[in-house]
This record gives structure tokens, C-alpha cells and sequence, in this order.
């Protein structure tokens, strides 16, 4: 019997559902998921279906190819920062089986659709389906149909293979730094289309938005989304041309995920090379803590996190992540809004942001934490060193973000007070970020893909980094007001009364958390163990 | 310290009573009482899915049972988890190590992570990394080790405090026979200079040469129990644990089509 994309499909939801039996958070946490996907899928059928019930065709013709844009962007992006990719189907686990690779991508392709994220984006890009409708009959309906259907099987295959790549790109040292820079680029990429968007906006110059959209609507990003308005307004012959270039870019992008999947599979099998490091003569205590750590428990602790981070494939992402997302996003907001202020809110966003990496730190590591639990290391210091070995990394780079965002706006006397901006936040997102990580820890799926979550997992991690994210701008709320009020002396305070007012969350954080941890190791393991 | 020093004198080095473990609907352990007296070396058998980790993974405060106490060498290990845990060392079966450090890391990262002073957890990894034949220079990651090297990596680890008890899970799985028998050796001079060891296994000749103790797990309850020689009789272990397991012989006429 042949094996076909059906077999797949039904793989998936069978796993699924396993995953969800008997476990009643993750059950809520999918219907959560599923309602929350249902609303924007709903909120999104209604504003793109807006512009066919005014019978506006210029409307349509701007807001499609933007939204789709959009939309494509957001699959490229948010498995990145946010999310992971759902790899309940591991394709390592393929490798023994006489698949042939194209039965293989079509039909772990196949089974990616099989989802949420990507019911949700139909249901949602079916409103163009209803603009096109309304504004060019059932051809134009027909063919706009036809554009979302490829326009979704354009946002699955982008993300599946952009974030394959980059986590073959992890693994080698070497294709490492490029894969950093590729990344930055590919977020520079935004700037230029952030900033046409935003003067587009100020000067409310319909025509210059409508040329920026015009090229838009014939890049693979817009065009599968505006086949239904070439038909209304009558230019038909585009709508084979646009299908051509979108196919050929999905077949590409299948074709170079298919060949960084097959380096992912050799990799499982063992092929990763050992790394040989230069014999030491130091002694093991030496090897291990820096000498600027203290010869202790907090020290060793502090001294393998910090190696963690740089060592793993998983942590190493998310930090190269966040020190690309950190730089880029104030920074073009700087730029863009071309204010002097300093972007306050959006580095709150940033110093939230790091905190967020440690949102399932137990689950980064799995069941190696038995070793903790066996040497009886108490939750404070346990935690404690976690943070600081995170800091390590972290704090200088939210100094040159500081750095960087005053330079750009053009008034490096306010950069103190902008590390006390980024210093309160990411106290405040560790306080928050700590009892989560404690209480909602959640196993990863022990693959070679950095991306990779379990079913449910990258919600799980989605909804509780937006939560730890919402709930550390929440608490900055006063430092903020305070910042907006007294702003001449904010210059000054800013500084020492930002990071005492994190350092303070950051205190009362691992005050509550410590005993907690002390509490539910047990349970912690149990459920950061991959069964 | 002189009063626990008396107690475990007396006390049995581990005491297991009425520990029991459920999974969701499945009772993994139904029961254990056991006891391991000071200075033996401890043989627990079982087949495959016996509840052998489990057990394990309750007597040294990994897993919190649903019933029942577990004592090492007089410290309630859920009671007094401090006390308990500074008296014994675990090699986890199935339990990730920190594997992205290299060996000698690791070995400095137990000491300190137990509260030892530097310059001990300097000499005692070096001695450790030269007698299981790891180098003290080797700068691999332990991600990047053998089966066998891991397990032995992780013996050190446990070794490392000089606990009065040793609780090892599957110690000699996946080991080559050169391995093996190192970590016999040492095992058995752990044991002959007054520790004790216990440690699970489904390999009879190994717990018929190396055990004076032994017990008998199957379904989540201790089958039989006691020295080596009670334990088996007149006639061979493996004999008396497939008859005790309650395992089934083929008979011939089945797969035939193999």
C-alpha cells in the first residue's frame, strides 16, 4: 500500500490527540488556543471582507496585499520569537522507514497544515475570498479562493523551511554567525517597509501607498492574495503569471527545506562530529568556574548556566533571537517615529523580552535537573543562579540596546535613564517569568531542531510569554508615568531608580519562587522529563 | 554528628515501607517494603516495566510516592530531605545528564553543587577521572560520549562526596565488557571499605557474582527477598526469577514464519 500525505495527516492528529488525553491543562490550554485562533480567524474574515462590503476596489487592492504580506511575515517570524514550530512529527523519527523524500515532505508538509495556526489563517484570508466576491463576481471569487488556498501553503512552507535551516545552520559553528546575520538582515528587511508604510500613513497619500502596494501585490508575499481583485478589475492575464511565481516559490522552499531536513535526519543519527577541544591543565574547578565566580554552589550553578546558554542549540537560538529582535525593533522605532524621547514602551517590550527566554528554563534542560534535586540545592539558590548565569549574557546587551536606541535618537544623555527603563523591566519580567517557570514548566521534545515544540507546547509557550510580557508592562506601568511626568529629572533618576525598582521585583521574585521550587521539584521533574 | 553516627550503626543503610506509586491509571508500584543493611551489596531484579525505576526514583526523593516512607541510613528522605541526601549518590537510569559540559566539568560541578570545598573536588575528580580511565584532560562534552563513558561519568558523579550508600539504576546497561568490569571492581572495593550498594538490574550473572544481597520485583511488589543464597536456592537465579516473574517459554510452533 502506497504511503501517501493522508497517512501523514492522520499520524498527526492521532498524536495530537494522544497528547491530550488525561491531561487536563494541556486540554484547556488547546481549547484556549482553539478559541483564541477562532477569534482571530473571525476578526480577520470581517476586517478583509470590509473593503468588498464599501465596493471598494482601491481599498481592497491596498489592505489584501499588505495583509497578506503580513500575514506571510507573521508565519516567517513568530515560530521564531514566540512560538516554535509544532514538530509532533519528528522527522528523524522517518529516517529508517523506505520513504522516499518526496513522499516524506509532502507529507510531513501535508501534516503541518493539519493545525490550528493554520485552520485559523484560512478562515480568516477567506474575508478576501468575500471582498473579491463582492467586488468582481464569482470569477473573482473563484480565483481569490484559489490565491489564499496557495497563499496558505506559501506561509506554512516558509516557516517550516526557514526554521529548518536555521536550526541546521545552528548546529555548525561555522554556518553559525552567518545564520546570526541572515537573520538580522531579514529583520533590517522590515525597516524599509515599517518606514514607506508609516510616511505613507503621515502624508495620507493614497497614491504613493498604492504604488508601495502595487509592488507589493507582485512579490510572492502579496500576490497569491490579490488574484481575485486582478480578475474584478479585469486583468485576468496577471492572475496565471502571479500563481506561476507563487507556485515557484513554494517548490523552492520545499526543495531547500527537504535539503536541510535530510541534514537534520543524518545529524540525529550520530554524524554530529565531537567537538575536540585543546587539552587543559587546569585544574577541574578551574575548568568549570571563571575566576570571577566564587568557588561554590552559586558559583558552579551560575558558571554552567552561563555555558548552557552558549553551549546548547536551543538557548543559543533564542538568545541570537532576542539580541537580533532587541536591536532592531527600538531602534526602527526610533527611526521611524523620529521622536527624541526614547522609546520607552518598546523597551520595556525588550527588557520583558529577555526575561521571557527563562520562562521554561526547567524545560530547557529536562531531567538533568535530578542532579539538582539529588544534591538537595535549595530553590533560592537555585533560581538566583540561573538568573545571574542568564545576566551574563544578557545585561550587556541590554546596555548596548540602551546605548545604541539613545545614540539613534539623538540624545545620549538620556541613555542612563534608558538602561533604568530596560533594568526595571527585566526585573519585573524575571519576578513574573520565575513563578512560571516553575509552575508551568513544560518537557520539549528532545530533537535536533531548536524550533521544535510538542503539540500544545508552542502555544503553551506563546500565550505565557504574551502573559509575562503583558503582566511586566503592567508592573513598569508606574516607573513609566513617572517617566512621562517629571521628564527633565527623569534624566537623573532614571538610572538608579530603574534598577533598584527591578532589582527589587527581581528580590521579591525569588523570595515567593524559592519556596515554591523547594515545594514541587518532584512535580517539576515529572513534568520537564520527556516521556 | 555523634547521634546519626550511632543510628547508622543500627539502621538499615535504605528502608522502604508500603511505597506506592499510580500513573494516571496504571499502578506502577503497589507496595514495596525492603530492607538493605548496611554494607551489602544490594541486587534488585525485575523484568522490564517492574516498577524498578520507579521504586528507585521514590527511595532517593526523585519521585514522590502516593503512600509511604522511604529511609536512608535513619533520615526520612521526604521528611528530612537535607540530612538523607547528603548520605547516599545516585546514578539515574534514563535521566539526562549536563551533558553540555566535558567530563571534568561535571565532576567539579557535583562537588560544588554538594557543598564540597574546591581543593577536595580537585584532587578527588582528578583520582576518579584516572581510575575509570576518562582523563582529567579530556575536553569532549559528555554529550559527545560513549554509553559506556556517560555511565561511568555518572558513577564518578555520584562517588564523588563519598556517600556511606550508593543507589544505582541499571549500572551495567549498555556497558561494554571492559567497563563492566572496572566498575565492578570498584563497586566491590566501595563495598569492602564498609559502603553500601544498591543498584537494579534484569542481568542474573551479573547480580549472582557481584551481590550478597538480593530482591525480586514484579507487577509493582517485592516477590522475594533476601541473601543471594536464600534468594535462590538450590538452583540457579535466572531459573528462579523467570519462575517467580512468571515468564512464558516458546514453544517452537510459533513464527514459524521466521
Amino acid at each position: 500500500m502506497a504511503v501517501g500525505a493522508r497517512h501523514f495527516v492522520k499520524l498527526k492528529l492521532r498524536i495530537t490527540a494522544n497528547g491530550l488525553r488525561g491531561q487536563t491543562w494541556r486540554v484547556a490550554l488547546f481549547v484556549l488556543g482553539a478559541v483564541l485562533a477562532a477569534g482571530a480567524a473571525l476578526g480577520g474574515y470581517l476586517a478583509l471582507s470590509l473593503p468588498g462590503l464599501l465596493h471598494e476596489q482601491r481599498a481592497a487592492e491596498v489592505v489584501l496585499p499588505l495583509a497578506g504580506a503580513i500575514i506571510v511575515l507573521g508565519w516567517l517570524f513568530l515560530p521564531l520569537v514566540f512560538f516554535g514550530v509544532d514538530e509532533s512529527l519528528d522527522p528523524a523519527r522517518f529516517a529508517l522507514l523506505p520513504l522516499g523524500r518526496r513522499t516524506l515532505i509532502g507529507g510531513l508538509f501535508a501534516a503541518s497544515l493539519a493545525g490550528v495556526p493554520a485552520l485559523a489563517t484560512l478562515a480568516g484570508t477567506l474575508g478576501m475570498v468575500d471582498s473579491a466576491a463582492r467586488l468582481g463576481g464569482p470569477g473573482a471569487a473563484l480565483a481569490e479562493f484559489v490565491g489564499v488556498c496557495t497563499g496558505l501553503l506559501l506561509c506554512t512552507a516558509i516557516s517550516r523551511s526557514l526554521t529548518s535551516a536555521f536550526a541546521t545552520a545552528l548546529r555548525s559553528r561555522r554556518a553559525r554567525d552567518l545564520a546570526t546575520v541572515l537573520l538580522a538582515l531579514l529583520a533590517a528587511l522590515l525597516g524599509p517597509l515599517q518606514l514607506a508604510a508609516l510616511a505613507g500613513a503621515q502624508s495620507a497619500n493614497w497614491n504613493s501607498i498604492a504604488r508601495i502596494t502595487d509592488v507589493v501585490a507582485w512579490t510572492p508575499l502579496g500576490a497569491p492574495y490579490t488574484l481575485g481583485l486582478d480578475v474584478a478589475a479585469g486583468r485576468a492575464w496577471a492572475v496565471p503569471v502571479k500563481l506561476a511565481l507563487v507556485l515557484a516559490t513554494i517548490g523552492l522552499l520545499l526543495w531547500w527545506w527537504s535539503a536541510t531536513l535530510e541534514r537534520a535526519m543524518l545529524g540525529a543519527a550520530g554524524s554530529s562530529r565531537p567537538r575536540e577541544r585543546a587539552a587543559s591543565a587546569r585544574e577541574p574547578v578551574a575548568q568549570l568556574v571563571p575566576t570571577w565566580l566564587p568557588r561554590t554552589r552559586f558559583g558552579a550553578l551560575t558558571a554552567r548556566e552561563m555555558r548552557y546558554w552558549w553551549r546548547e542549540t536551543r538557548r543559543r537560538a533564542s538568545l541570537i533571537t532576542f539580541g537580533v529582535v532587541g536591536i532592531f525593533l527600538p531602534v526602527l522605532i526610533t527611526v521611524s517615529s523620529g521622536s527624541t524621547a526614547g522609546p520607552t514602551g518598546m523597551l520595556v517590550f525588550v527588557g520583558a523580552l529577555a526575561a521571557v527566554s527563562l520562562a521554561n528554563q526547567f524545560g530547557l534542560e529536562g531531567s538533568a535537573y535530578a542532579a539538582h534535586m539529588v544534591a538537595g540545592v535549595p530553590g533560592r539558590v537555585e533560581l538566583s543562579s540561573r538568573v545571574a548565569g542568564f545576566s551574563v549574557w544578557v545585561v550587556p546587551a541590554l546596555l548596548a540596546i540602551a546605548a545604541i536606541v539613545g545614540l539613534v535618537a539623538g540624545r545620549p544623555e538620556a541613555i542612563p535613564a534608558l538602561i533604568g527603563t530596560l533594568a526595571a523591566a527585566y526585573g519585573a519580567g524575571l519576578a513574573l517569568v520565575l513563578p512560571i517557570s516553575v509552575r508551568a514548566a513544560y518537557a520539549l521534545p528532545d530533537t535536533a531542531n531548536p524550533f521544535a515544540m510538542s503539540s500544545g507546547g508552542g502555544l503553551a509557550k506563546g500565550l505565557l510569554s504574551f502573559a509575562a510580557l503583558f503582566g511586566a508592562a503592567i508592573l513598569t506601568v508606574p516607573l513609566q508615568l513617572l517617566a512621562f511626568l517629571v521628564d527633565d529629572v527623569w534624566l537623573w533618576i532614571g538610572l538608579p531608580l530603574g534598577v533598584l525598582y527591578g532589582a527589587g521585583a527581581l528580590a521579591v521574585g525569588l523570595r515567593l519562587t524559592g519556596p515554591m521550587l523547594d515545594r514541587r521539584a518532584p512535580e517539576l521533574l515529572a513534568t520537564v522529563s520527556a516521556r | 554528628m555523634t547521634i546519626p553516627h550511632q543510628r547508622e550503626g543500627q539502621d538499615p543503610a535504605l528502608a522502604l515501607r508500603g511505597l506506592v506509586k499510580r500513573f494516571d491509571t496504571k499502578l506502577a508500584v503497589a507496595g514495596v517494603d525492603l530492607d538493605v543493611p548496611a554494607g551489602s551489596f544490594f541486587g534488585l531484579l525485575g523484568p522490564n516495566g517492574a516498577g524498578k525505576t520507579t521504586t528507585l526514583s521514590m527511595a532517593v526523593g526523585l519521585l514522590r510516592p502516593d503512600a509511604g516512607q522511604a529511609t536512608i541510613l535513619g533520615y526520612d528522605v521526604w521528611a528530612d530531605p537535607a540530612a538523607a541526601k547528603a548520605r547516599f549518590g545516585v546514578l539515574p537510569d534514563g535521566v539526562r545528564l549536563f551533558d553540555r559540559l566535558t567530563g571534568t566539568e561535571l565532576l567539579a560541578y557535583h562537588g560544588l553543587l554538594r557543598g564540597m570545598d574546591a581543593t577536595v573536588v580537585n584532587q578527588r575528580s582528578v583520582e576518579l577521572l584516572d581510575v575509570l580511565a576518562l582523563g582529567a584532560d579530556n575536553r569532549t562534552l559528555v554529550v559527545d560520549y560513549s554509553a559506556g563513558m556517560k555511565k561511568k561519568i555518572g558513577l564518578a558523579c555520584a562517588m564523588l562526596h563519598a556517600p556511606r550508600l550508593l543507589v544505582l539504576d541499571e549500572p551495567f546497561e549498555a556497558v561494554d565488557p571492559v567497563s563492566a568490569a572496572l566498575i565492578r571492581d570498584i563497586l566491590q572495593r566501595y563495598v569492602a571499605g564498609g559502603g553500601t550498594v544498591v543498584f537494579s538490574s534484569h542481568v542474573m550473572a551479573v547480580v549472582e557474582r557481584l551481590c550478597t544481597h538480593a530482591a525480586i520485583l514484579a507487577d509493582g511488589t517485592i516477590r522475594l527477598r533476601g541473601t543471594l543464597d536464600e534468594v535462590r536456592g538450590a538452583r540457579s537465579l535466572e531459573d528462579v526469577f523467570v519462575e517467580v516473574v512468571g515468564g512464558r517459554t516458546a514453544t517452537g510452533s510459533e513464527l514459524a514464519w521466521l
